[in-house]
């Protein structure tokens, strides 16, 4: 099984214009059912993600204009999750990201018919400019781009060092991503990967 | 952003984070070393200052005019846009679908978005994407505020001011009928390759009453490839969003 199957984000919001006032009660609740299951992370877009700001900070300041998400590594509790938020009828907007296969094995379960999808088609352009590929499926976690590429080269030397462990490293390269979607135990699988077949020089 | 060159005591602990490469040393008349951003290339994501690791608080976000503005609020989540209250982007997408129903059937929506993954973008090369595009006369999305940014939606020509803003990424999204998906695309592939940075293409559709998804039935009978990975809006949302009348 490659991580990619190891990588679930769940997320809502409410659409503004349509059903956005008073929101947030419904937003709340929606994390509060995904701390139910075993997340490796979460965050709001408006406040931050939970390893830079703490999972108190999340909850307390979800707003109407807030995107709130959750990130699973099964999709076990993906399929509870789901169970519960389709129960609990909260009417805000949910979206999941993933293996599309996946996920609508996930909502069949549920009886839920997926309404839209959304896919990739690829980069084109310069992308002669563009780092490695084993660095991008790490970078590219934070769908933002706020993890640099740089970062995670210096967390690769750190782990060769010695001075943090891998999964110290994938936990620290979390703290950018403000929406809580970078999935530290996917990074971290990529990393323990990567430090063993590459040669890392500061210079 | 800013580095206060009497406080910073050069430790180079910001850098690693700037997600573009922008942060270097540098040594003062006196030769003191300190980093300096180069603020030409700068996309005021504020990354480094959220870090949260530098020693000294020398970090520091200065006040920005139009159109320099442009660069924090598309490149910061934690930024507002004025025009569609949306942090981030600035634009729903498929997200709210299920509501909004931006995307009805039969049409499909198609983006590129400059700058991602980790590159940034010069706003001249959106330009060139909403100008290979105009004429095929697609829509392009209102409720984004790159869109806002135009002169002309009817020749994809932006704003003269705006053009040389740096951001980390923007999204160029249009709607279109599903038979024109392919049309689109050769002609996304063919600007691609006039431009100094990337784009990435995202391609959204309803899915049928069946689950299919004609999009995808589309790049399926055009042998064009696309991801197994996306994104699902799951269809939960409606009016009576719980606890609203609270
Ligand atoms: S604001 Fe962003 S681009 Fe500018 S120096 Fe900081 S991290 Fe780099
Ligand atoms: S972290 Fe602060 S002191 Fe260290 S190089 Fe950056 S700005 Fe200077």
């Amino acid at each position: 099984m490659d991580s990619l199957s190891r990588d679930y984000v769940i997320f809502a919001m409410s659409a503004k214009g349509f059903n956005s006032e008073n929101s947030r009660y419904a937003l709340t609740e929606f994390l509060k059912i995904v701390d139910k299951y075993h997340w490796v992370n979460m965050g709001d877009m408006k406040t931050g993600g939970y390893y830079l700001v703490g999972k108190e900070a999340i909850m307390e300041g979800v707003q109407d204009t807030s995107i709130v998400h959750g990130v699973f590594t099964s999709k076990e509790d993906l399929r509870g999750a789901v169970r519960e938020l389709k129960a609990a009828d909260l009417g805000v907007s949910i979206t999941i990201s993933g293996i599309l296969d996946n996920v609508n094995e996930v909502l069949l379960d549920n009886n839920i018919k997926r309404h839209t999808v959304e896919v990739s088609l690829g980069v084109r352009g310069r992308t002669d400019r563009l780092p490695e590929e084993e660095l991008l499926e790490v970078t590219t976690m934070c769908g933002h781009g706020m993890v640099s590429q740089t970062f995670v080269r210096q967390m690769l030397i750190d782990i060769k060092k010695g001075k943090r462990t891998p999964e110290e490293a994938a936990n620290y390269l979390a703290t950018p991503c403000v929406c809580g979607v970078f999935n530290p135990r996917r990074a971290q699988e990529l990393l323990e990967e990567l430090v063993d077949v590459w040669c890392m020089d500061e210079n | 952003m800013r580095i206060d060159a009497s406080k910073c005591i050069g430790c180079g602990q910001c850098r690693p984070f700037c997600i573009m490469q922008v942060i270097d040393f540098t040594r003062s008349e006196k030769g003191k070393v300190h980093c300096v951003v180069n603020e030409d290339e700068c996309v005021d994501c504020e990354i480094c200052y959220r870090a949260k690791v530098c020693p000294v608080d020398a970090l520091k976000q200065p006040e920005t005019q139009w159109p320099r503005s442009i660069r924090g609020t598309f490149s910061n989540p934690l930024a507002i846009h004025k025009e569609t209250k949306v942090p981030g982007r600035g634009t729903e997408e498929m997200k709210t679908n299920d509501i909004t129903n931006r995307y009805e059937r039969g049409f499909a929506g198609m983006s590129a978005e400059l700058g991602r993954p980790g590159i940034g973008a010069r706003l001249r090369d959106a330009e060139k994407v909403f100008m290979a595009l105009a004429p095929l006369g697609v829509e392009f999305e209102p409720q984004n505020p790159l869109t806002n940014l135009l002169e002309d939606p009817k020749t994809g020509k932006m704003k003269e001011e705006v053009l040389n803003e740096k951001v980390l990424s923007c999204i160029v999204e249009t709607i279109i009928p599903l038979d024109r998906i392919l049309e689109v695309l050769d002609a996304m592939e063919k600007v691609a390759k006039t431009i100094d940075s990337v784009f990435s293409i995202d391609l959204v559709c309803r899915a049928d009453e069946d689950l299919s998804v004609p999009s995808l039935k589309v790049m399926e009978a055009g042998h064009r490839w696309y991801t197994r990975n996306g994104k699902t809006n799951i269809g939960l949302g409606h009016l009576n969003v719980k606890g609203a009348d609270r």
